[in-house]
């Protein structure tokens, strides 16, 4: 295994609260929310992994050295994806958790007009999005959640999509003058904790 | 479609941007070697940012150099040494991508234009076949992306995603190249889509009232909105957010704030001054 410092970019002589925020930081980078839909998110998992390993593995090499200490409990990546598999397009969602997009449109394809349910549009647009297709996926998300809005995976598509559209990186803001440096770190850190709290309740599992 | 690729100079540490100039002069030099002194006048941000993914990649920079500019003998510069092929890769990318990119400005552009194309067409001409020779993988997938753009844009398509997807593929392939694992080359392959995504689209967007004048292919003609200059930005920003996601799983040591300058504040501000005409925030025109 690697360095478990090295996991984390910090070095073997940083302090307990340096640690904490560099786990914080990566867990927050890493998070499973913000691959959502994505065709890397297994690899983002991937990552989480390693990066709550290391954290603690350092926990436990400093507990032992200095005997007390409250032990940190991390997050583990909790269980994302499982999707309901009493769908009609089962055998479309497993394509698609295998990257085989082509083989997920040929069956999407072939689905006779009738049978095009809110589902259907859904899965095409995962598709499209997979691709790299962003406007058509967006159509789609958008035609799936019109036909069923009940939905809650749907609407979860939905949102996100509309958080990266609207996402401005960086603080950089478009309605007001750059000069003035755009908005503060916090500003950041305020939206994203808003989205996570909306993503979660969207999600409402 | 060039020089969008930039860096936001003020939020740049100084040592960074000096090791960002150092890319820069480096791969002109390399220019100045593998083609010819005049080729170095073809040099863009956008190759000098592809250079420098493929040292970072490679972890092929061992140093700086000091050297004077050979465009200004007075001016003192340093050359960022590298040991690998990753200047003479994307010097090749340069002139092979100009030179296309001339064709393509012979088809569509005015007398004036058009006799100054030809003019310089000869030069470059020669340079892309001695860069195809070293790179015959480059060289064939700009071209398979011009060939794409050609019929995408004569085939009356009204899919943005499908006008953008040439150019996006092109880099995705180029870059997916590079991959040293599986893992990897996934992950670069979904942030060159992107990032190429992004270029063709805000290409797009700068030519948008041009194009609307003259009748030229916009694939944003084709967009019925109330708030152009809103779609388009989401549009983009669409686009950035995927990159820089992609972005933060690769496992970047060298010139890593630049990258992230450049898809933080670098490209957003490109995007902001080519869309709401905001003043960009002052980079120097020549580096």
């Amino acid at each position: 295994m690697t360095d478990p410092y090295e996991v984390l970019g910090v070095s073997p002589n940083a302090g307990d609260d340096e640690i904490k925020k560099a786990y914080r930081d990566l867990a927050k980078k890493y998070h499973p929310d913000n691959y959502a839909d994505s065709p890397l998110a297994d690899l983002a998992e991937q990552k989480m992994k390693e990066v709550n390993e290391a954290y603690d593995m350092i926990n436990n090499m400093r507990q032992k050295g200095k005997g007390t200490g409250s032990a940190g409990s991390t997050g583990t990546s909790g269980a994302y994806g499982g999707s309901a598999s009493s769908s009609q397009f089962y055998s479309v969602r497993v394509y698609i958790q295998r990257n085989m997009i082509n083989e997920a449109e040929q069956v999407l394809n072939n689905t006779p007009e009738g049978n095009r349910t809110a589902e259907w549009y859904y899965l095409m647009g995962m598709c499209a999005f997979r691709r790299g297709w962003n406007e058509e996926a967006y159509n789609y998300f958008q035609t799936a959640c019109n036909m069923d809005p009940n939905n809650q995976e749907y609407r979860a598509a939905i949102n996100n999509m509309n958080n990266r559209r609207s996402y401005n990186y960086g603080g950089y803001n478009t309605q007001t003058n750059m000069g003035g440096g755009g908005c503060s770190c916090c500003d950041i850190c305020t939206a994203m904790m808003c989205m996570e709290c909306c993503c979660d309740c969207g999600r409402g599992c | 479609m060039f020089g969008y690729l930039q860096i936001q100079k003020s939020e740049l540490l100084v040592r960074e941007y000096e090791a960002y100039k150092a890319v820069y002069c480096g791969l002109c030099k390399q220019m100045g070697k593998d083609y010819s002194f005049l080729a170095r006048l073809s040099l863009s941000y956008d190759c000098t940012f592809y250079a420098m993914l493929l040292m970072s990649l490679s972890r092929g920079c061992s140093g700086f150099d000091k050297g004077r500019c050979k465009f200004n003998p007075l001016k003192r510069c340093s050359y960022a040494h590298c040991e690998n092929e990753s200047y003479s890769k994307a010097a090749a990318f340069s002139v092979i991508s100009v030179y296309y990119k001339l064709l393509d400005d012979l088809e569509d552009s005015k007398f004036f234009k058009r006799l100054f194309v030809r003019l310089i067409k000869p030069f470059f001409s020669h340079w892309r076949k001695k860069a195809a020779e070293r790179f015959p993988e480059t060289e064939s997938k700009v071209a398979e992306m011009m060939q794409a753009q050609r019929e995408v844009e004569h085939g009356g398509s009204k899919s943005l995603d499908a006008a953008a997807h040439p150019t996006a593929q092109m880099l995705a392939d180029v870059l997916a190249e590079e991959g040293k694992n599986d893992a990897e080359t996934r992950i670069l392959r979904e942030f060159g889509y992107q990032v190429g995504r992004w270029i063709y689209l805000i290409d797009a967007a700068d030519d948008y009232e041009d194009d609307k004048k003259s009748g030229c292919f916009n694939p944003f003609l084709n967009i019925e909105t109330d708030d152009m200059k809103t779609t388009v930005n989401n549009t983009l920003n669409q686009c950035l957010a995927r990159a820089y996601d992609a972005f933060q799983l690769l496992d970047i040591i060298d010139f890593k704030g630049i990258f992230n300058n450049m898809l933080l504040y670098g490209f957003p501000s490109k995007q902001n001054s080519v869309i709401f005409g905001q003043q960009e925030v002052k980079n120097d025109r020549s580096i």
